[in-house]
């Protein structure tokens, strides 16, 4: 591929031909302002926001259309680029009606970074703003025409990614405003919601974070949308221990820059408060809270007592780290058979203009881990039945994750040592022995293996419940004192020896995995979805 | 070794009488008495004149109507350096954001009134008040209502006739 050298601020950037200014700009650390522009849509250039002054140009070029050439020497932050990205600010702030207090947007807000960095220190304008008032897109979306900087990424969003046209710019000159066609709203598209994300200043916003946090008080947790098995990167945020909104994170083999409505929109289970806080222990004279220490010292000596294949029931929630760590503990008391259930959609929900992305029928995110660990499916598509020999087993019965909304009361009953490790109370586990406390997604490190075989890392967002641990430490622990192995101290390991033994996940760590992810081995032997 | 004996003289009675001193210190008692630029002040019969700039317990400014003025921007929870500031906004019936909660932990307070300084509206204010006991510690943290119902003066943080101090 031929490239292009030219000059940008004084510094010399190298960049394939092709290459916008604006990209260009990016090599080398400087960001030009803009708005329209966005990386997965097409460029209109009518912001007027991202222009640079190019040496030999008659007039300001915008740097998101103006491809790069060879020798150019472009000036992005003096003289007639500063002085003209001043002047359109002043513009984008003739009508805005300046309500960061109220404004949701405000704190990741682009016009309140730009005016503060090179605007206009005083407003010059005498004139009364327009009024819009406020709309309701319908779906989770709320339209505040007052602050809408006309950048109409959200129309070609509806156009290119959604492939819905639901949105149009109406009116002309300074009476334009975005809307739906009459009283049609978005007609709840599934998704909706990145017009939210993408809206560059607090126009487009969520109704159900309308007001509930400031964006400069939320933590950001990078992890991975436990909705679907297409395993979307996404970021949580969070507030003093609680999970407030879900917003996608680039990842170009899998979700791009988008996610959809329905996983974003399933995080309140995360900030549940009926949770198993300690370990309680059945014995003669009735339940008992021994702590770890003597939970697992009197689990152990009750696991050394039953030898013989095992039944198991996971949860396709549970991250790679705890299945292989049950699947280890199976092996280690004489194999068995691991089963899971998790719900199905009747169909699949691609996005049309980046089909990669698609809210796949496994409403679990790590179904295809499950599969790669040799679990087996079992129960109809909402995630019932299918228990009826883990039910009526006589050995040892281990159940992680699964809340067994469906089960009787006697579940298990007959088993001769009932574990249960789960993140809340079942009323299905009152035959347990044992009821361990397990740690959500959202509180522990791991990794989920999406419907690509792709293997992706999460962090904990959240402080874990009470005492609860991840089960791949509990399950580990376990096994490793049945072997008289060291324990493994943090999930990188717990993944380090999950990769030893199973062949898709030989040769991949923590650190190769990154924050993006990495595909497991010889993903043809299973992409049968794909 | 032998005792010795130290042997003190008295001072003769005009030097070691006491009506000396006492008619000093009475005649400067009867000179204040008099003096015309006396200070001291019988408070609380009479109250104490507070300096402008005084900065105490807060107050929250309401509208006309009794809604409070804040608009749970969630500024003054951010820049408070004590963190005595607890807010959680939402939405009333009218559409506007307010503040569901609104307290403010006036032991925590370090009264820096970088509160009124931060607020867009004009809401919270410091204020001229210094007369704050209670009996229990928990009344110490003010609520909306509470902030809302006090009387007292604010505090004027700047001169309004030359706000940046030019």
């Amino acid at each position: 591929m031929s490239t292009v050298t030219l000059t940008i601020d004084g510094r010399r950037v190298t960049v394939p031909e092709g290459t916008s200014l604006l990209h260009a700009a990016e090599e080398i650390g400087v960001e030009v302002p803009h708005y329209c522009y966005h990386p997965a849509l097409s460029a209109p250039a009518q912001c007027r926001l991202c222009l640079v002054d190019v040496e030999g140009a008659p007039k300001p070029m915008p740097s998101c259309v103006t491809q790069a050439q060879d020798g150019q020497v472009v000036r992005t932050d003096e003289g007639l680029a500063r002085e003209m990205r001043k002047g359109v600010l002043e513009f984008y702030l003739i009508n805005h009606p300046l309500d960061c207090p109220i404004c949701d947007q405000s704190g990741e807000c682009k016009l309140q970074d730009y005016v503060h960095s090179e605007g206009r220190a005083h407003g010059r304008g005498v004139e009364p703003k327009r009024v819009f008032g406020r709309d309701d897109f319908g779906g989770d979306v709320l339209f505040y025409g007052d602050r809408c900087v006309m950048c109409t990424r959200c129309v070609r969003f509806m156009e290119e990614m959604a492939q819905d046209p639901v949105l149009t710019v109406v009116e002309r000159g300074d009476r334009a405003v975005i809307d739906t066609f009459f009283e049609q709203g978005l007609k709840d598209s599934p998704w909706s919601g990145n017009i939210v994300d993408i809206c560059p200043v607090g126009a487009l916003v969520s109704k159900d974070f309308l007001h509930k946090a400031r964006a400069w008080d939320l933590d950001h947790t990078p992890s991975v949308c436990p909705n679907c098995s297409q395993g979307c990167n996404i970021d949580i945020h969070t507030r003093d221990n609680v999970v407030h909104r879900l917003k996608p994170r680039e990842n170009p083999e899998v979700n791009g820059h988008w996610m959809c409505d329905y996983g974003r929109g399933q995080y309140e289970w995360m900030n549940r408060s009926d949770r198993l806080e300690e370990p309680f222990v059945r014995g003669e004279g009735g339940w008992s809270a021994p702590g770890w220490d003597g939970a697992l010292a009197s689990l152990r000596e009750r696991l050394e007592g039953c030898r013989g294949p095992v039944h198991a029931v996971a949860s396709a929630h549970a991250s790679n780290e705890d299945l292989g760590a049950l699947r280890e503990l199976a092996e280690r008391l004489g194999g068995g058979d691991i089963v899971y259930r998790s719900p199905r959609a009747p169909d699949e929900v691609p996005m049309p203009g980046f089909p990669v992305l698609t809210r796949r029928r496994d409403l679990a995110p790590n179904t295809r881990g499950a599969e790669l660990l040799g679990l087996r499916r079992v129960g109809s598509d909402d995630a019932t039945g299918g228990l009826d020999e883990a039910a009526a087993a006589t050995g040892a019965l281990i159940v992680l994750g699964d809340e067994l909304a469906d089960q009787p009361e006697d579940f298990g009953s007959r088993a001769e040592l009932f574990v249960y490790l789960g993140a809340h109370p079942a009323q299905a586990a009152r035959s347990a022995h044992f009821v361990l406390p397990v740690t959500t997604f959202a509180e522990q490190e791991g990794t989920f293996t999406n419907v690509q075989t792709r293997v992706q890392r999460f962090e904990p967002a959240l402080r874990a419940a009470g005492d609860a641990q991840p089960a791949w430490q509990v399950l580990g622990s376990l096994t490793a004192s049945l072997a008289g192995e060291p324990v493994p101290a943090s999930a990188a390991e717990a993944f380090g020896r999950l990769a030893a033994g199973v062949p898709e996940f030989e040769g991949l760590g923590y650190d190769r995995l990154g924050v993006h992810g990495a595909p497991a081995n010889r993903p043809a032997a299973v992409a049968g979805e794909r | 070794m032998a005792i010795s004996v130290k042997v003190i003289r008295r001072p003769e009675a005009a030097r070691s009488s006491y009506l000396r001193a006492a008619l000093k210190g009475m005649s400067l008692t009867f000179r204040h008495m008099v003096n015309p630029r006396k200070v001291t002040r019988s408070y609380p019969e009479e109250p104490t004149e507070l300096h402008p700039r005084w900065r105490g317990t807060h107050r929250m400014e309401v509208h006309a109507d009794g809604r409070p003025k804040c608009v749970a921007c969630g500024l003054c929870p951010t820049v408070c350096p004590a963190n005595c500031i607890r807010l959680v906004g939402g939405e009333d019936d009218q559409g506007n954001r307010y503040p569901i909660v609104y307290e403010i932990d006036e032991f925590r307070c370090i009264f820096c009134g970088m509160c009124q300084e931060v607020c867009p509206v004009e809401a919270i204010h410091v204020g001229q008040h210094f007369e704050n006991a209670e009996y229990t510690r928990e009344r110490f943290v003010y609520d909306l209502d509470r902030l809302m119902e006090q009387e007292h003066p604010v505090t004027a943080l700047w001169d309004p006739s030359d706000p940046a101090s030019e």
